[in-house]
């Protein structure tokens, strides 16, 4: 579950360039087991390209990620672009971990259940049976039990939310990657979804999440993580970077969102 | 003139010829739906010399009309001592493989770019999703993008279809018996116009309507996710 | 003869007779076209009105003629046609066949097939035009066809042309089927060339390739006028 220093997930010296723009310049990070590490940041601060460069949905143009103790393999194209050297790696290591999208991106063309076995039947290649069984504990784990046969266009945003989590949780993760979990929810659903994520917190699962929310971030993370213009501007314990915020931009980012 | 036994007599011609305009159709769609996916995805290679070969098909294909694709195949091709003195020439001399090769050819160009056109209608997120499961690209696509893409392929696919029927009557004009060359040759015979031309519109016509529904059930059953939900 | 004299203008050449025929397939379309708008919007001012009986008959229309071959509406329509008229005739104490000519029954065989399609084309472009901007009409206190004249119809256009051009591509294939009733569009012309100089393939490439450059060509034409026509519609590129 985690590699020699006892580390689930680590990232170091990720760099990352749209065109022009340098989106990432630099970010290391590392996520022992059951850590809760919260990334807080303006838009275009980089925090959600960093996620997606941990499952390799952005490739990475330089840097290393390593996840329980695999590194990824890359290599250098002829015109200089990083691209995986496995592919078959990049699956493996995308099947242990469990990502959660702003929105939702369930499969519109299957139900919840459906939904929650179709990864585990067809690529951790596990029994149907087996993974019917615990689709249906994960739903009622997040409260949609009744939801099961259902499709995805009739369930509330937070109910589908809640689904896509549990999707996730379905792939067994060593690490769950939130990005932005609450941002398209209409306010009076977002607290649901929290609390699910709170319940996976306190079973002391490794969990990654951009988010907007500073309560949350406050209360339930392990650890907090401002990243500024592609960089880590402040990093520490929810209680010291809050209570006694030592960098400037970091101060004038929990004043606005307040705000 | 409008009696019933020449009326019936002309049914039972007409419906008899229906079996050349069915065989043609069905193997001229068939064969197409092969070509035009091959165009597809020479279409979205990636590779720019293969895209552009893959334009100009369509552009020729869906830009020229069918009976002139259709006289270049037939006629044209027979004319050259080349073709005729080739390993082709067997299968090329037959009047019936040419229509369905030609009417082939040109379906095949307008199911490539509907295919195109569901292909990019899935929505990228639902792709990702895939991905960050660490679906392989041939699972994401077996699983996801084709089954959404056909969904989404069904309206157009029917038009594409019904047009393909109505486009075999061309192929009286190069000298298959299907219902039109012998709604003609009846006329032609018996010198009353209408009987045998609306006989044959008829059944060109149930025909369509019967293909119209079949696509429209497919459609229904297939899409349970898009409709509201029985409680 | 090679083939670059046989389809140049030279005094043996087919090159001035394809482009005739061209011409004739252009002109035959428009006429097409042109009657398939009437009839289309038509259909479309039927079904939108809300009249019961108009409105099925549009229906119905529209499904009988999306159903039937078009080969088979053309013989239809120029067989048909040269009928009633003899018969008309007959009425009128003229005597022996009165053949209607084959632009006219050509024409109106593609413009009662385009007209099925266009009904829809117009129906959509009408719904797409902003009720507010009919009731702003309304407000000002702009007569019924002051109204349809000034701010309905010019949108209804402006909304239609992509259907529009896509049916005219239509039209103009659709059109090398009257080439049947003898008349001399380019299908007919790329005909007579290739069975009076034996060479199918040559003729038959080049009607097909001057079909090409009509597509192309319009296709340039109604890009233009799309673009004109939403002019004060899409935001400008900052």
């Amino acid at each position: 579950m985690s590699d020699a220093n006892g580390y689930a997930l680590t990232v170091s010296g990720l760099r990352k360039r749209f065109g022009s723009l340098e989106v990432l310049k630099g970010v290391s990070l590392n996520a022992r087991e059951g850590d809760v590490i919260s990334i807080l940041g303006s838009s275009g601060s980089g925090k959600s390209t960093l996620l997606r460069c941990i499952n390799l949905l952005e490739t990475p143009d330089e840097g290393v990620v390593t996840v329980a103790g695999e590194t990824i393999l890359m290599r250098k194209t002829r015109d200089g672009r990083a691209v995986p050297a496995d592919r078959s790696q990049v699956d493996r290591i995308r099947s242990e971990l469990g990502m959660v999208f702003q929105n939702f991106n369930l499969w519109s063309h299957l139900t919840i259940i459906e939904n929650l076995i179709e990864a585990p039947v067809h690529v951790q290649k596990r029994p149907r049976g087996e993974c019917a069984e615990e689709a249906q504990a994960l739903l009622a784990k997040v409260g949609i039990a009744d939801k099961a046969d259902y499709y995805p266009a009739h369930l509330s945003g937070g109910q589908q939310q809640r689904a896509a989590i549990a999707r996730a949780l379905a792939m067994r993760p060593k690490v769950m990657l939130f990005d932005e979990p609450t941002s398209a929810l209409d306010p009076e659903l977002v607290g649901e979804v929290l609390r699910v994520m709170r319940s996976l917190a306190e079973e002391g699962r490794t969990m990654l999440i951009v988010t907007h929310e500073m309560g949350f971030a406050r209360d339930v993370s392990d650890r907090v993580v401002f990243l500024d213009q592609g960089l880590i501007e402040a990093e520490g314990p929810p209680a010291e970077l809050f209570g006694d915020p030592k960098s400037d931009r970091f101060r004038q980012f929990i004043a606005k969102e307040r705000a | 003139m409008m009696s019933f036994a020449f009326l019936w007599t002309t049914f039972l011609r007409l419906m008899a010829a229906l079996q050349v305009t069915l065989s043609v159709w069905a193997l001229s769609v068939f064969v197409g739906a092969f070509i035009g996916a091959g165009v597809t995805w020479m279409r979205i290679s990636g590779v720019k010399p293969i895209e552009w070969a893959a334009r100009a098909y369509v552009f020729v294909f869906r830009g020229a009309p069918l009976l002139v694709q259709l006289f270049v195949v037939y006629y044209g091709l027979s004319s050259f001592p080349l073709v005729r003195g080739s390993v082709f020439w067997p299968f090329l001399r037959d009047a019936f493989n040419c229509a369905t090769l030609s009417c082939a050819l040109c379906t095949a160009a307008y199911q490539s770019e509907i295919f195109r056109g569901a292909l990019s209608g899935v929505p990228p997120g639902q792709v990702e999703a895939a991905r960050a499961c660490g679906m392989s690209s041939f699972l994401l696509f077996r699983r996801v993008i084709l089954p959404i893409a056909l969904r989404q392929a069904l309206p157009a696919y029917s038009t594409e279809v019904i047009s393909m029927v109505k486009a075999t009557a061309l192929v009286s004009l190069v000298t298959l018996w299907d219902v039109m060359s012998v709604a003609l040759k009846i006329r032609n015979d018996t010198l009353v116009t209408y009987t045998p031309l609306l006989v044959a519109g008829a059944i060109y016509f149930v025909l369509n309507y019967v293909i119209a529904r079949i696509f429209l059930l497919i459609e229904y059953w297939l899409s349970p996710h898009l409709r509201a939900r029985a409680t | 003869m090679n083939w670059l004299t046989a389809l140049g203008f030279g005094e043996h050449s087919w090159g001035p007779a394809l482009c005739e025929g061209a011409v004739m397939t252009l002109f035959v379309s428009g006429a097409g076209l042109a009657i398939g708008a009437a009839l289309g919007s038509l259909v479309a001012w039927a079904k939108l009105s809300g009249a019961r009986v108009a409105g099925a008959i549009g229906e119905g229309y529209a499904a009988l003629f999306r159903g039937l071959p078009e080969l088979l509406v053309v013989y239809f329509v120029y067989f048909g046609s040269s009928a009633l008229l003899t018969a008309t005739a007959h009425l009128l104490g003229v005597e022996g066949f009165v053949g209607v000519p084959a632009f006219a029954a050509g024409a109106l065989a593609v413009g009662v097939i385009s007209g099925s399609y266009q009904a829809e084309v117009f129906r959509g472009a009408f719904l797409a035009v902003a009720k507010g901007e009919i009731e702003a009409a309304r407000a000002v206190g702009m007569g019924r066809w002051l109204m349809f004249r000034r701010i309905i119809a010019p949108q209804v256009l402006r909304y239609a042309i992509p259907g529009l051009g896509n049916l005219w591509q239509v039209a103009l294939k659709d059109s090398s089927l009257i080439s049947v009733t003898g008349l001399t569009e380019l299908m007919r012309a790329s005909q007579l060339a290739s069975n009076a100089t034996h060479k199918p393939f040559t003729y038959y490439v080049a009607g097909g390739a001057l079909y090409l450059v009509l597509t192309a060509f319009s296709d340039r034409v109604f890009d233009f006028a799309e673009k004109r026509a939403t002019r004060g519609m899409r935001r400008e590129a900052t």
